[in-house]
């Protein structure tokens, strides 16, 4: 069984571009979403924490036939993608034993919302929604599996677990891995129809909290088998990607199960794996929407999962800064992760005006050296899917 | 001398021992693939003879078709819960234009009223992992839902997942499949639409044999990427050959043209990628016509398995790259 390697990080979302701009973000700890720049956004809160410069992408898509239209979700996977390999200082990527996972849950929608109220390009082809992993593979040059996974708000979460199979079966080497969202109008005004948008900002864990409020991004990996990344002296390791569990509720279309069953059996599912018991897990990165039933049913379930280390274990509210960036949510979590436990702290939560009762998690608002070697990161979709993943000091 | 495919699988290997097909012109799996496809008016899908009287008219019509097909492969591997637990029990399916009508719909109600004037009982469709969802609340699916939107091979990539999945553990059982809903009439493709759902049911080779159920055969798939602008050079067909042989030596199996190699039937469309995996299989190989979505790969997959004797393998391909291939070899 190979050991999956988190060798390379971009990121992109409402903190800026760049993985550094991403933790520096996390450590100012302060942001607020924005109105949309749509002018057909007809919907009470067009609210949004968007990208603030969406990411020039200049890259030749040009199959002679085959010119694929690039979307904002595609661009932002690109440029993830860009920053990723740079990042683990790979230049030549091995095509044939390279490969693409991303999640996304609208895809490229936003591209044909556009089309719709700006025409549509000449042609007789469709162009897929869910187009951005082929995007992205088409720019890398990978040859090996080039997969979209769209599990809503979990979707990267088990992009990057089939991911971590891929290279675990020996199917792959490299995989680039993440998942990357952006601005829907269609989708924006679902939740809004939902009254599921908090008028103020994504407030998780919040007593007034009144939904979320959705995010762009990108949250992009390197993974990597140690033998390769051991072969070519990879230039750091962020962690291990060492466990992932996965469950589905079966319960409901939108709700969660209201005792947790089964989010409970993927986190302890990715624990075990992992070989991480309780009281090693040094942070968790909460699915923590800022919608009612969903925070308060996730908290319970850390305490089942955790015990009596739930209340003193920080939990790194991720949302509550970039907001609840859909598919790719998973996977900027895992990057918020890996950087912690890279730099070993905690960055200060975003302050809690008025902590839910029913939410006994500790949400650190100074900066916390990080006690434990795992961190747990959750993800949690319409439909009951259910994601958990553990990652793993390197090097232990 | 290379060994016949699937002489080294194991009784824990998967098998598929239910189909389940929905398609205008038929529901019987061995003749889903079949060229002729007359057009059928008006509406051929009644979801209060196929899923029951109550509970399933505000489904998309995508959501119904996949549950009647999987009540179809349930009904047909003679399934029975209690053989596996529901936390054992995982799906995956493929979709690429599921949602499409609905979200064109969706938007121009926004467009030309608001937010507030949409169904709420369909805006939670704006997330295409819906589609699936009641497939497992419906079954008692709890170990795993995925949903695969890959252009073309997602339905195959369900196959690929989930078997993955189910190798690393996650469950014992696997129902996987496409489906998919016709795209707008004024949007290009409408005329390849596709409208319909294949589901599979795969268990291991030995709880079917154990029971003296049928198994169709192994369905075994592995992906690939060729990039539209490598497929589109003098050395496209070469690049795809090359993918499709590394896939079959993966298998164990002979490459293309060897002797054993197997029959190939090629989904594919008119695109560099298209042109470069025809080529590259030959002149020997079947080919369809694919479809805008990811359901006819699954269609060729279903008829293929119901009169297997010999191996085949299924390629499928999109015109911004994927490659999917399936080789279904008899049950062990």
């Amino acid at each position: 069984m190979h050991e999956v390697l988190i060798t390379g990080l971009g990121a992109i979302s409402h903190l800026g571009c760049g993985a550094d701009a991403f933790w520096h973000g996390l450590q100012r700890a302060e942001s607020s979403p924005n109105k949309v720049i749509d002018p057909h956004a007809h919907m009470p809160i067009p609210l949004m924490y968007s990208v603030p410069e969406p990411p020039v992408v200049d890259v030749p898509l040009d199959g002679g036939d085959s010119r694929v239209p690039l979307g904002l979700a595609s661009r932002y996977a690109i440029e993830g993608a860009r920053q990723a390999l740079a990042d683990a200082g790979l230049g030549e990527v091995p095509t044939d034993r390279t490969a693409v996972v991303i999640g996304t849950g609208m895809g490229d929608s936003g591209l044909h919302e556009q089309w719709r109220t700006q025409g549509r390009p000449e042609g007789d082809q469709w162009v897929p929604v869910f187009s951005v992993a082929s995007a992205l593979g088409a720019w890398l040059g990978a040859e090996g599996p080039v997969t979209s996974i769209s599990n809503a708000c979990a979707a990267s979460g088990f992009g990057l677990s089939a991911a971590a199979d891929l290279i675990r079966t020996g199917v792959a080497d490299v995989v680039v891995a993440g998942g990357a969202e952006a601005y829907s109008r269609v989708a924006l005004a679902c939740f809004n129809r939902l009254g599921a948008v908090d008028p103020e900002r994504c407030r998780p864990f919040d007593a007034q909290r009144g939904g979320t409020v959705f995010g762009e991004g990108a949250g992009i990996m390197i993974l990597e088998s140690a033998e390769h990344a051991r072969a070519r002296n990879a230039p750091r390791v962020y962690a291990e990607l060492a466990g992932e569990g996965w469950s589905c509720d079966a319960h409901h279309a939108t709700a969660p199960e209201p005792a947790g069953t089964q989010i409970v059996r993927a986190m302890r599912a990715a624990l075990e794996q992992a070989g991480a018991t309780a009281d090693e897990v040094g942070c968790v990165v909460p699915h923590g929407t800022g919608t009612e039933l969903n925070d308060v049913v996730e908290s319970r379930a850390l305490h089942s999962v955790l015990g009596d280390r739930a209340g003193e274990t920080p939990l790194y509210s991720l949302k509550a800064l970039v907001g609840h960036t859909g598919g790719a949510a998973a996977a900027l979590g895992a990057v918020a992760a890996a950087l912690v436990l890279h730099h070993r702290s905690v960055p200060p939560n975003r302050p809690v005006e008025e902590l839910e009762p029913a939410c006994e998690v500790w949400l650190p608002e100074v900066a916390t050296p990080l006690q434990g070697r795992f961190a747990l990161v959750n993800a949690y979709a319409f439909g009951g899917n259910n994601v958990s993943l553990v990652l793993k000091e390197a090097g232990v | 001398m290379t060994a016949p495919y699937g002489s080294t699988a194991s009784g824990a290997a998967l098998v598929v021992s239910g189909i389940g097909v929905v398609t205008p012109w038929t529901d019987q799996p061995e003749k889903a693939a079949v060229s002729d496809r007359p057009a059928v008016p008006g509406q051929w899908f009644d979801h209060r003879t196929r899923l029951g009287p109550r509970g399933y008219k505000y489904l998309p019509p995508a959501s119904q078709f996949f549950l009647a097909a999987a009540k179809y492969a349930l009904v047909d591997a003679d399934d029975d819960p209690a053989r596996h637990p529901a936390e054992q029990r995982g799906a995956a399916v493929g979709t690429n234009s599921s949602a499409v009508a609905l979200h064109d719909g969706m938007d121009r109600t926004v467009l030309e009223e608001s937010a507030d004037a949409l169904s709420p009982v369909a805006a939670p469709y704006f997330s295409i992992n819906l589609f699936g969802s009641r497939l497992a609340t419906e079954h008692g699916l709890k170990g795993f839902n995925l949903t695969l939107t890959t252009p073309r091979v997602a339905g195959l990539e369900s196959l690929e997942t989930g078997a993955r999945a189910v190798a690393a553990g996650r469950a014992t059982w696997l129902l996987a499949g496409a489906t998919e809903e016709a795209l707008p009439e004024e949007q290009p493709g409408h005329g390849s639409s596709e409208r319909g759902a294949v589901a599979l049911v795969l268990e291991p080779a030995d709880a079917v044999r154990a029971r003296g159920g049928r198994a169709y055969g192994r369905c075994q798939v592995s992906s690939h990427f060729l990039a539209p602008a490598s497929a589109a050079s003098a050395e496209g067909p070469e690049r795809a050959r090359r993918l499709i042989d590394r896939g079959l030596a993966g298998w164990g199996g002979a490459a293309l043209g060897e002797a054993g190699a197997p029959r190939v039937i090629a989904v594919v469309d008119g695109s560099a990628v298209g042109r470069a995996v025809v080529s590259a299989v030959g002149p020997s190989a079947a080919v369809a016509a694919a479809g805008a979505g990811a359901l006819e790969p699954l269609l060729q997959v279903a008829a293929a398995l119901t009169e297997l004797t010999a191996p085949v393998l299924v390629v499928a391909s999109a015109p911004g790259g994927n490659l999917s291939l399936a080789l279904l070899t008899p049950a062990p």
